[in-house]
């Protein structure tokens, strides 16, 4: 039989046909699809077993606690710690991805100094030499750490000066401080007892303070119910994410604030729906009424509502005297479920001003944050973790990232009680970093280092035996064996809670309505708001969903 | 085992932090993709922010995380597939997607109701390093697949290894829990096993203000939602992605 041409070309076809029947072109399309997804370009986990850690978070001065699971000697994963008695298990979206911020490729990984590639061993040449030839100004973000200490120390050590950059939590405790005396850093916001919170632009369900800390007292007190327990009243400009789930949202004109606060004080002081306290604001509530968009009736009956159920506290967005007055008037300064004064007194500190004469060096702390640019004639050294964006330090100065070195945290900015904790070097750096209270020791090997000065606390805590330590089981101090048991289980991720703060410890009184124009309404605050550095999977929150616009674009 | 695995979630407890996306991308090796936007970024936990639709005093908004429904009857995605990428789990309940048999189609995009699947536009890339970062207990899946939630797999693989090591046949119920219920700081996630009439979940998703999403179209889903506001409510029959087009009470 002849094989012709068409016969071969029929036979194609028909095998062609037939093999569409049978599995075979299936099973070829499987196993390239299998196969194009291993390409050995593409990162695989690594498959080693998991432990897990605990230890405070270190990105703000918040401390919560958080449950690291380790792989290979890196972090893999970020969870809160349910026994934490101050967070409760609950976190910030951010420190869900904390874990990959030590990667960022914003992480600062050499000395830079002025847009050029320099080295530890010039950047300490230069700050010894600066140090010796003139004064130094030492700035620091998180007050209160062993890191603080050194840093303190250095500066006073130098005829320097030691300052400080509060976050608004803090900034909005300054005018008691101007008033009582008492610290802004030893003051605090007795949320849990408080009955009525009125939140002035405070975000207070989206980042406020310590974030599992309200959240968590909302969710119990106040969600889903139309009588709660304790009332979330949000008098803000626009419906935020705090004002969309708050009791009642009160919708005013940006920056009148202040005014409203004065107009809402008379009300209660006229009507007396409040004993009397100080003087009268000279805001009439006409006057209340025609700034802030309401009616005056709707700011009587504010008052009323306020005053209904007490202790009520009013919190404000950052340092507002007239807001402060608002709670004298209520009386819920020095008071259970107000603002209180923790046990132990910090001293005072100086405010760093960004404008820095009669310096000649500046040491910037990588906790403070990168909108404080100091201005200023003298050499700025500037540690930081992740470059902000700054190009006026003299010197860029890599400092460890999320986990990388041993620090404590002190009671976070917001808190009404005590608390300590330790976040211990979990991982290696990723970087040659150094930070700001190590090079300030190895300049200067008479300064008493972190180590040492977080041993003395924990041995502090031990002696007085005081409070609480919540780590893997909740035990009393008195309890402790020994100070180096105590000191072990801090460095395993416990906590130790103080003794309930002191309510009454302290009186405020009015002697005249603080000025208006000393209040700080800044309809300009999107141009200070600051751009802080985030984990590469907060794009989740700020370019592939809508619930939040990014810093930058909201600057823009 | 034989579970319905399922959530409620609490709307009125919802105050869109977040926190659910970032944990849920984290410990799923869900890659950075900066080029990514709200259409094409890969978020398996989703939280749409919505409004009754009204403006100034009178506006209240909600926000309703979005998720893979786990579809019990008819599951459209499991329809369509024509690589069976796509099945229901019996004993679970769980609607697995196995991006290794995955043509990259996307079919099953198309026939999802709630939008909540999603497809892989890029090679899974990292930062130099960060793939060190990175959970050992989930693979990373390739650019042309599709993917989305399945409910912490890996998770209840480790809860049942856990149980079988302990010559368990049932899993210890504490020891599986989704990334996305264990980071919600409102609590307003609840996870649980709908087929125990005693479960918390399934007396809750039981609750007079229960609800589910498009339940008009009968897909049974496993994801129930809760709210006291009619408006919300009033939403979950029309597409909880976009604004309401008329103003509920």
């Amino acid at each position: 039989m002849k094989v012709t041409r068409r016969d071969l070309l029929v036979w194609s076809a028909g095998a062609a046909a037939g093999m569409l029947v049978t599995p075979v072109p299936w099973k070829l399309l499987d196993d390239v699809s299998i196969w194009s997804q291993n390409w050995p370009w593409i990162p695989q986990p690594a498959r080693v077993p998991v432990e897990v850690k605990q230890s405070s978070c270190t990105l703000c001065p918040n401390g919560c606690g958080l449950r690291v699971r380790m792989a290979a000697g890196w972090p893999v994963g970020v969870a809160g710690v349910t026994m934490n008695p101050i967070t409760r298990g609950a976190l910030c979206p951010l420190a869900f991805g904390a874990h990959q911020l030590n990667w960022h490729s914003r992480r600062m990984r050499g000395v830079r100094h002025r847009g050029g590639i320099s080295s530890w061993p010039e950047a300490h040449a230069a700050l010894t030499k600066a140090s010796e030839e003139g004064r130094t100004v030492v700035i620091d973000g998180y007050p209160g750490r062993a890191a603080s200490s050194v840093l303190e120390q250095f500066a006073l050590k130098r005829g320097g000066s030691y300052q400080v950059v509060l976050g608004s939590e803090t900034r909005g405790l300054r005018p008691y401080e101007n008033w009582t005396g008492v610290p802004a850093t030893s003051l605090g916001y007795d949320l849990e007892n408080a009955k009525t919170v009125v939140s002035f632009g405070a975000p207070l369900l989206d980042g406020w303070g310590v974030p599992g800390r309200f959240t968590r007292l909302w969710a119990e007190r106040a969600a889903d119910a139309d009588d709660p327990q304790f009332r979330l009243i949000q008098i803000e400009s626009s419906l935020s994410r705090t004002a969309a789930r708050a009791w009642k949202w009160i919708s005013i004109v940006e920056g009148s604030e202040s005014t409203l606060a004065a107009g809402l004080a008379r009300v209660l002081i006229e009507q007396k729906l409040v004993p009397a306290r100080g003087p009268i604001p000279a805001v009439t509530v006409s006057d209340a009424a025609k700034r802030s968009g309401l009616t005056a009736d709707q700011i009587q009956e504010l008052a009323r509502t306020i005053a209904a159920k007490r202790p009520a506290l009013a919190i404000s967005s950052d340092e507002n005297p007239s807001i402060a007055a608002l709670n004298v008037v209520l009386g819920s300064v020095g008071k259970k479920g107000g603002i209180v004064g923790r046990s132990r007194r910090d001293p005072a500190r100086v405010t760093a001003d960004k404008s820095i004469s009669g310096a000649r060096a500046v040491v910037v702390d990588a906790s403070v944050p990168w909108d404080f640019v100091p201005e200023t004639d003298a050499e700025v050294f500037r540690f930081a973790a992740w470059d902000g964006g700054s190009s006026k330090a003299d010197w860029l100065l890599p400092a460890p990232g999320f986990l990388e070195d041993l620090t404590d945290v002190p009671s976070p900015p917001s808190a009404a009680g005590e608390s300590y904790a330790v976040a211990p070097a979990l991982t290696k750096a990723t970087a040659d970093v150094r930070s700001a209270a190590q090079l300030l020791v190895s300049i200067d090997s008479s300064l008493t280092s972190i180590d040492n000065i977080i041993h003395g606390r924990c041995a502090e805590i031990f002696r007085q035996r005081a409070g609480t330590l919540y780590g893997r089981e909740i035990m009393p101090v008195a309890q402790i064996a020994s100070a180096d048991k105590l000191e072990e289980q801090l460095h395993n991720g416990a906590v130790w809670i103080g003794e309930p703060a002191r309510a009454a410890s302290f009186r405020c009184e009015l002697k005249q309505w603080p000025s208006l124009a000393a209040a700080a309404e800044d309809p300009d605050w999107a141009e200070h708001w600051p751009v802080p550095m985030l984990p590469p999977l907060a794009s989740k929150l700020y370019s592939e969903s809508s619930l939040r616009e990014a810093p930058a674009r909201r600057n823009s | 085992m034989s579970a319905r695995y399922g959530m409620v979630i609490d709307i009125d407890r919802c105050t869109g932090c977040g926190s659910c996306m970032v944990a849920c991308a984290a410990e799923n090796n869900v890659p950075t993709l900066p080029k990514a936007t709200a259409r094409t970024g890969l978020t398996p936990m989703l939280v749409r922010r919505v409004s009754n639709g009204r403006e100034g005093n009178a506006r209240r908004e909600s926000f309703i995380p979005i998720l893979c429904m786990h579809c019990e009857h008819d599951t459209p995605c499991v329809k369509v597939c024509p690589q069976q990428a796509v099945e229901v789990d019996k004993a679970t309940g769980i609607v697995m997607q196995m991006p290794q048999r995955c043509l990259g189609c996307r079919y099953c995009m198309t026939a999802c109701p709630y939008h909540a699947r999603y497809f892989n536009w890029w090679d899974p890339a990292w930062p130099a390093g960060m793939e060190k970062s990175l959970n050992p207990g989930v693979s990373v899946r390739m650019r042309g697949v599709v993917e989305k939630c399945n409910l912490c797999h890996s998770r209840l693989h480790a809860a049942m290894e856990k149980a079988a090591a302990a010559g368990k046949k049932e899993i210890d119920p504490a020891d599986y829990v989704p990334a996305c219920v264990e980071a919600c700081p409102t609590g307003a996630i609840h996870f649980g096993n709908l087929a125990d009439p005693n479960d918390p979940v399934s007396r809750e998703a039981r609750s007079p203000n229960a609800f589910r999403l498009l339940a008009r179209i009968g897909t049974e889903p496993k994801v129930y939602y809760k709210s006291k506001e009619a408006w919300v409510r009033a939403l979950a029959e029309s597409n909880a992605g976009r604004e309401p087009e008329v103003q509920h009470g």
